[in-house]
């Protein structure tokens, strides 16, 4: 699915890489948890396989198409296909949480089509927002507004979000980092739980070393961009 | 004075006579739907050209230095130019407010989205959403509350301007205010006013309603269709605009009228200056009882009431109050403008007291200070920075309204635009709105250096 190789970032003239001489690959249901220092490359890592970040060598496939070969129209149809779970804040919170969940399907649909949910949601596409919501446990929030939700349903909206844009790989930046210890352990099972039974490949950033052994199937340390 | 003193005496009692009232109920319809109409067309196209902005989409600095440009020429010209082009008329009305609040929402809105929260905007573009569903689902939500509370300051604005544009020949209260002033009816100008003024605390009124439900907007929709279809065959005479329009170019001056630019760039200068120091002064005082961290509630209600009516009333009215009470001059002009800033300033003023952080000043408070002394080391010196930023903005919206009440005879470049459209003379007439456009494009450009020199840039939102 994934297949990243001899990666180089550089940020700005001059600067050290970001990123070095990167080779990783993930297949579909795998998941990798990428851990290390502050400034070790995590972010840098997520951002450039979803083409936010350009890369000064080495290739990005991503079902096989190299990424860097992308503009335009092609690269956000690539990106309907990577789905991004962000640290926190990435909701819009004056949303109600069954928009913010479909937001997800953005990519795919049309821009009529985008408006007229706004307006009016078919049964269908509530339906659609409630079966992911159920997938992670929250479907009785589907008509809430979302700033009325805590900080871990938040996080749990955003999977919903990611799941409804039906990704062929989740990429999750410190999905955990804002949320207290034991909720981010369920929250770290279920998405690992969640990759395996739709088959889709997880590279998810982390800070707890021990989260990481016991939920993924491979644990990569990144460190002054090179991986260690 | 005593002979101006008796002459505003005149304007009172209002005429408030039933068939008055009714003869009224065509210019009050007239300017509000003026009103509606201009806004309508100017969220229809400005919220677009604002995505553009916000988004970032090719073309968006093309679209960003038109749009300030326009912003450039103040309304009341855009009208004059607009009654020249579609003649006599509430099209020629909703035709410059539109093209006027169409620069501002665009401009304005632009910048609320490209300060939006980054994080829920990067996680939709993640999903590969494109612009327009990235302005629904993320730009809008996000900044909607700060949109809406200034779409209704816009439309306050827009009510208020269509009273002005009707000054000129744009139909509405406006036509019908200068019809009773040259009529010598004080008492039914005076009853205009006061309509002005209940129109203003209507909108306001209807704002707050908005903000707490988002879709009353829409009452906008019909009110605003309703008006432009009345006013379409006049907005749309389109050979006669091409033909006059044509008729303005090249823009030209005389020598004499070349030589005697720069003493009416200066007077200009000064009447906004003037009129933004004696606003000033006034709104000092004032302020410091109208903030109900310093006064009595009953005390704050009614200056806050009083601050309203000043705000309500346009620098023009005021104007027109003053030249036949006081005389014409350039005087006049910069008292016009004092009034209405004091009331602009006085509210700023006041909520940036209100909005002091409470920290410094509770322990300001604790070392037994006595309330003055409390004002004169915690408040004052904590909201000099808000309030110096307030006052430059006022300074450059006072350089547009400078040349605004020149049309009333104030002196300026204003007057001399107004008597050239008044002969007839296009050529120089156009010559006069380029200098006017120079003139507020130089001041706005100063005045936004100045304040990203000094860090001040976001303190006014
Ligand atoms: N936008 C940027 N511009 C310049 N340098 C950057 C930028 N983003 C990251 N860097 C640099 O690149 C290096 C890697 O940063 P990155 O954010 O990928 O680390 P990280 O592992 O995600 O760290 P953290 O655990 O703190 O989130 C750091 O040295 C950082 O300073
Ligand atoms: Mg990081």
């Amino acid at each position: 699915m994934l297949e990243l190789t001899g990666v180089r970032v550089v940020y700005g003239e001059g600067a050290p890489p970001a990123l070095d001489e990167v080779t990783l690959r993930v297949h579909a249901g795998e998941c990798v948890a990428i851990v290390g220092p502050s400034g070790g490359g995590k972010t840098t890592l997520l951002r450039s396989i979803n083409g936010s970040v350009p890369i000064a060598a080495g290739t990005i496939r991503v079902d096989g198409v190299d990424i860097s070969t992308l503009r335009g129209r092609a690269l956000r149809r690539m990106r309907t296909h990577l789905a991004v779970i962000a640290q926190q804040h990435d909701l819009v919170d004056r949303l109600f949480v069954y928009q913010n969940v479909m937001a997800g399907a953005l990519g795919r649909w049309s821009t009529l089509r985008a408006l007229r949910f706004l307006i009016a949601p078919t049964a269908a596409e509530i339906a659609e927002a409630r079966e992911a919501l159920e997938g992670v446990g929250i479907a009785e929030k589907l008509r809430e507004p979302t700033r009325d939700l805590s900080g871990g349903q938040q996080q749990r909206v955003a999977i919903a979000r990611a799941l409804v844009q039906k990704p062929g790989a989740i990429l999750a930046d410190e999905p955990i980092a804002s949320v207290d210890p034991e909720l981010g352990e369920q929250i770290v099972a279920l998405l690992c739980g969640l990759a395996r039974s739709r088959n889709i490949a997880l590279i998810c950033s982390l800070h707890q070393p021990e989260i990481a052994r016991r939920y993924f199937d491979r644990v990569v340390a990144l460190e002054g961009g090179r991986i260690a | 004075m005593n002979d101006a003193l008796r002459i505003l005496g005149s304007f009172i009692p209002p005429d408030l006579s039933p068939a008055y009232l009714r003869a009224l109920a065509v210019p009050v319809a007239e300017t509000i739907g003026m009103a509606a109409a201009g806004m309508l067309v100017a969220f229809a196209v400005g919220v677009p050209l604002a995505v553009i902005i916000g988004t970032r989409a090719p073309g968006h600095r093309l679209v960003g230095t038109v749009l300030a440009s326009l912003r450039a020429i103040p309304d009341l010209t855009l009208a004059i130019l607009a009654v020249v082009l579609v003649g006599l008329g509430p099209g020629a009305g909703v035709a410059a407010l539109a093209l006027f609040y169409t620069a501002m929402i665009g401009r304005v809105y632009g910048s609320l989205f490209l300060a939006a929260d980054a994080a829920p905007l990067e996680a939709l573009r993640a999903t590969g959403a494109s612009r327009i569903p990235l302005a629904a689902f993320g730009l809008i939500p996000l900044t909607l509350a700060d949109m809406l509370s200034f779409g209704t300051f816009a439309f306050e604005c827009a009510m208020r301007a269509s009273v002005i544009v009707g000054a000129v020949g744009g139909g509405g209260l406006g036509t019908e205010l200068i019809g009773s002033l040259n009529a010598l009816d004080y008492h039914r100008a005076l009853t205009v006013v006061i309509v002005l003024v209940a129109l203003v605390a209507g909108v306001d009124a209807f704002g707050m309603l908005v903000r707490r439900d988002a879709r009353l907007a829409l009452l906008l929709v019909p009110l605003g269709v309703i008006a432009l279809r009345l006013d379409w065959p006049q907005i749309f005479a389109f050979r006669h605009a091409v033909h006059t329009f044509a008729g303005m170019f090249p823009p030209e001056l005389r020598a004499a009228q070349i030589v005697s630019l720069p003493l009416l760039i200066a007077q200009t200068v000064l009447i906004a200056v003037g009129g933004t120091l004696i606003g000033a002064v006034l709104a000092a005082p004032i302020s410091l009882i109208a903030a109900r961290r310093l006064a009595p509630v009953p005390v704050v209600l009614v200056v806050r009431r009083v601050l309203d009516v000043a705000r309500a009333i346009p620098e023009v009215v005021f104007g027109l109050i003053l030249v036949v009470s006081a005389g014409i001059g350039p005087l006049s002009g910069a008292i016009a403008l004092g009034l209405h800033s004091a009331g602009v300033l006085g509210k700023l003023y006041a909520e940036t007291f209100e909005n002091v952080p409470d920290a410094p000043i509770a322990s300001l408070a604790a070392t037994g200070a006595r309330p003055l002394a409390i004002a004169a080391f915690g408040f004052i010196p904590l909201a000099l920075g808000p309030n110096v930023v307030h006052t430059l903005f006022r300074l450059e919206w006072n350089v547009r309204a400078a040349t605004v009440v020149g049309l009333i005879g104030a002196g300026g470049i204003g007057q001399a635009l107004y008597e050239a459209q008044q002969l007839f003379f296009y050529k120089e007439m156009l010559a006069y709105i380029l200098v006017t456009w120079g003139l507020v494009a130089l001041s706005d450009w100063f005045g936004e250096r100045l304040r990203v020199r000094m860090g001040w840039h976001f303190v006014a939102g």
